[in-house]
């Protein structure tokens, strides 16, 4: 690990200054910074610490999950379940969300009005024990104590944070934790190039994909729209917060419109029915790599994802779960329904494929450091 | 203290409202006062050893407890301060050791809370299961105890999880979570929770030697237990299974008001 921190510190200019050099985004001049809370300004310290914690399972109560374990870099920071499972077997009601642009979401996890920060919504994982994902909870002063025993961590916190008097806490390693995930910023997917002026970058499919995807007919970009492909998107230039959650049609229990009872979306926040399903629209930004799709992992595929909004809402046709969700009196007035030709439906799907930044999946900066 | 009706003289009775004024001011919370906690099941106490109903958890915050004296005035006892338990305005109660079916919990356990308070004889008391909204949307990680306990935090509600409570049979069990939620703003600045879902409870006829006993077989006789279904409660709105609990507890679920709370009761 000192060799990494070598080659990190080597990266970091002005370092025998004795003042932490300023952190650089590697984001082209056409994108806005995120916003960072002034209390976790970003470092290359502080990053880098926060990436050996982020792989680290011995974060997890019983030493066999990190971060990491259901955000893998090689699925853009999913986990290819339908639903996580916690350290300890247990079920999550929810589907691992991609870290990819995180940095850039008005509201963290699929519905929350609350979460606006990552170092808030880490402490979830970590010791949250309904249901028990890194089983931490009653352990937190283990984190600080693996700080502060382990040789190279005390380096390195103590680089991080050098004005606290105990860098060695669970607060620093959070922190540093959500700087790490801060620092997960893609603009290089084929879309991203074409944007910037590189014609050639779209096939002629995914640019017609392209045009479908932001039309009236399918209304898409309502919701998925931005540079982000989310309304629930903020930036440190941002003047007014944009949040946004919709009931995109999965579920009509009872042809009362309701979700199933572990998943409903932001009325389990509010307890106003008419949140009922409303679910944070997430980025779409590699969506090759995060299947399955939906809060619940409910759909496979992207064709089926294409189906069900072709479609105005999912079908169920028997079970506990049957209903007919398109005409779910909760439903956006978004999710409308239309058809398409197969040639259109190929063409979405181009456009959707053109979204998925390769270098995401091995760029170093996010590797696991434990790994040589 | 001396009726006032005694007092013949105008210039001694304003001595003697000087000297109230005076002793109000600087030592007026003098006496001790201990409130202790128990649970119980059917009227039988319940502990985490294995029964045909044990317990499994019961943790839970204690604030603006008031002592109510033979007159019907309330005197607020203030907490005094441990770096664990308790802290001036709020205390913890924890009635479950980390054994056995309470596992998931502590091995340490805090029965009773110790206060002062201006009085030391009492008729009954009131007090709040909850933490006052001041100090439940704090950062857990920054908190002093015993606010700094992470499994007494919601962190992806914010703010406390007031009362967990538990029981497991051979084949069954059943828990609530309960604490505020419905809240407006965001984790760092939240302005108001339309379900605050704080516990007041009065007890009346509570004097000194009596414990707060917690009838967990009130605040769980929606549940069936006997079918083997997990059916637990963390203060969400769909969740059907916590109307049954928060009605037992007096409180408010999805509109529907509650009954009178039963799940405190006077043990003599
Ligand atoms: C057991 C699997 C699991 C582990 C371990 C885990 N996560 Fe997650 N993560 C999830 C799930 C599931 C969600 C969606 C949660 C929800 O909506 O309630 C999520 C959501 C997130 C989000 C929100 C992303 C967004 O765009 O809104 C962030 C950020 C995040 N996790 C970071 C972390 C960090 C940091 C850690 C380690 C401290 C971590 N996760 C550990 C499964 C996990
Ligand atoms: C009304 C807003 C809205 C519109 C319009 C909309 N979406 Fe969505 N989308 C959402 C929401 C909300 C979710 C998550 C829903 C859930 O999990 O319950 C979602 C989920 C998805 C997902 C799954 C992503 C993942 O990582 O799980 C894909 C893919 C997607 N939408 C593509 C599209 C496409 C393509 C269109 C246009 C045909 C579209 N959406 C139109 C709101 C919308």
């Amino acid at each position: 690990m000192l060799l990494a921190l070598a080659i990190a510190m080597a990266s970091a200019v002005v370092i025998q200054l004795g003042k932490q050099p300023a952190y650089h985004w590697d984001i082209p001049a056409d994108f806005p910074a995120p916003s960072v809370p002034n209390d976790n300004p970003m470092s290359v310290e502080k990053v880098e610490l926060g990436r050996w914690l982020f792989y680290d399972v011995r974060l997890s109560g019983n030493g066999t999950m990190a971060c990491s374990t259901c955000h893998m870099q090689r699925l853009a920071f999913t986990d290819g379940r339908p639903r996580s499972i916690g350290s300890t077997g247990e079920l999550h009601p929810r589907n691992s969300m991609s870290l990819v642009n995180t940095a850039y979401a008005s509201r963290l996890t699929w519905a929350n009005s609350l979460l606006d920060r990552l170092e808030d919504q880490a402490l979830t994982p970590l010791l949250g024990d309904n249901p028990v994902e890194m089983g931490m909870g009653g352990r937190e002063a283990e984190v600080g104590e693996l700080l502060a025993s382990d040789p190279e961590y005390r380096v390195l916190a103590r680089r991080t944070f050098p004005n606290d008097e105990n860098p060695y806490s669970v607060l620093n390693a959070v922190r540093a934790t959500a700087a790490f995930v801060r620092s997960i910023i893609s603009f290089d997917s084929p879309y991203d190039h074409y944007l910037a002026g590189d014609a050639g970058a779209l096939s002629e499919s995914a640019e017609r994909g392209m045009d479908l995807f932001f039309s009236e007919r399918l209304e898409c970009f309502h919701c998925h729209g931005g540079f982000n492909f989310t309304d629930s998107t903020t930036h440190a230039s941002a003047t007014v917060e944009s949040v946004g959650f919709h009931n995109n049609g999965l579920y009509n229990l009872d042809h009362s419109g309701a979700y199933p009872s572990d998943n409903t979306g932001l009325y389990d926040m509010s307890g106003d029915v008419r949140d009922m399903g409303r679910f944070k629209a997430p980025s779409l930004r590699n969506v090759t790599l995060t299947a399955p799709y939906m809060h619940d992992g409910s759909i496979r595929t992207l064709k089926e994802v294409i189906d069900h909004y072709a479609r105005g809402g999912r079908l169920i046709e028997s079970g506990a779960q049957a209903g007919d969700g398109r005409l779910s009196p909760y439903k956006s007035e978004f999710v409308v329904g239309f058809e398409l030709s197969d040639q259109e439906r190929a063409d979405l799907l181009a456009f959707l494929t053109a979204l998925t930044d390769e270098s995401v999946l091995t760029n170093p900066r996010w590797t696991n450091p434990f790994e040589p | 203290m001396q009726p006032v009706r005694s007092v013949k003289h105008p210039a001694s009775l304003f001595l003697l409202a000087s000297i109230l004024v005076a002793s109000a001011a600087c030592s007026a919370k003098k006496n001790a006062v201990q409130i202790p906690f128990a649970a119980t099941w059917e009227g039988q106490p319940i502990n985490c050893n294995r029964g045909p109903y044990s317990l499994s958890d019961l943790r839970f915050f204690v604030s603006d407890l008031q002592l109510i004296d033979s007159n019907g005035a309330f005197h607020t006892v203030e907490f005094i301060e441990d770096d664990r338990w308790q802290q001036a305005t709020v205390a913890m109660v924890d009635l479950e050791n980390g054994e056995a079916s309470c596992a998931n919990g502590t091995a340490d356990t805090h029965t009773r809370i110790h206060g002062v308070a201006d009085i030391s004889d009492f008729t009954g008391i009131r007090f709040t299961v909850g933490v006052p909204f001041e100090l439940n949307h704090a950062n857990p990680l920054l908190a002093a105890a015993p606010l700094n306990d992470p499994a007494m935090h919601w962190h992806w509600r914010s703010g406390y999880k007031f009362l967990r409570a538990g029981v497991v049979t051979e084949s069954d069990g059943t828990w609530l979570h309960l604490g505020s939620i419905a809240c407006n703003g965001t984790v760092r600045d939240i302005r108001s929770c339309d379900a605050p879902n704080r516990i007041i409870v009065e007890l009346p006829h509570f004097v000194p030697s009596d414990r707060v006993g917690i009838d967990l077989s009130a605040l769980f006789a929606g549940v069936d237990l006997r079918n083997g279904e997990r059916s637990d409660c963390s203060s969400g709105p769909a969740e059907t299974e916590c109307a049954g609990m928060f009605g037992a507890l007096g409180l408010t679920f999805a509109n529907q008001p509650g009954s009178v709370g039963s799940v405190f009761q006077v043990l003599h």
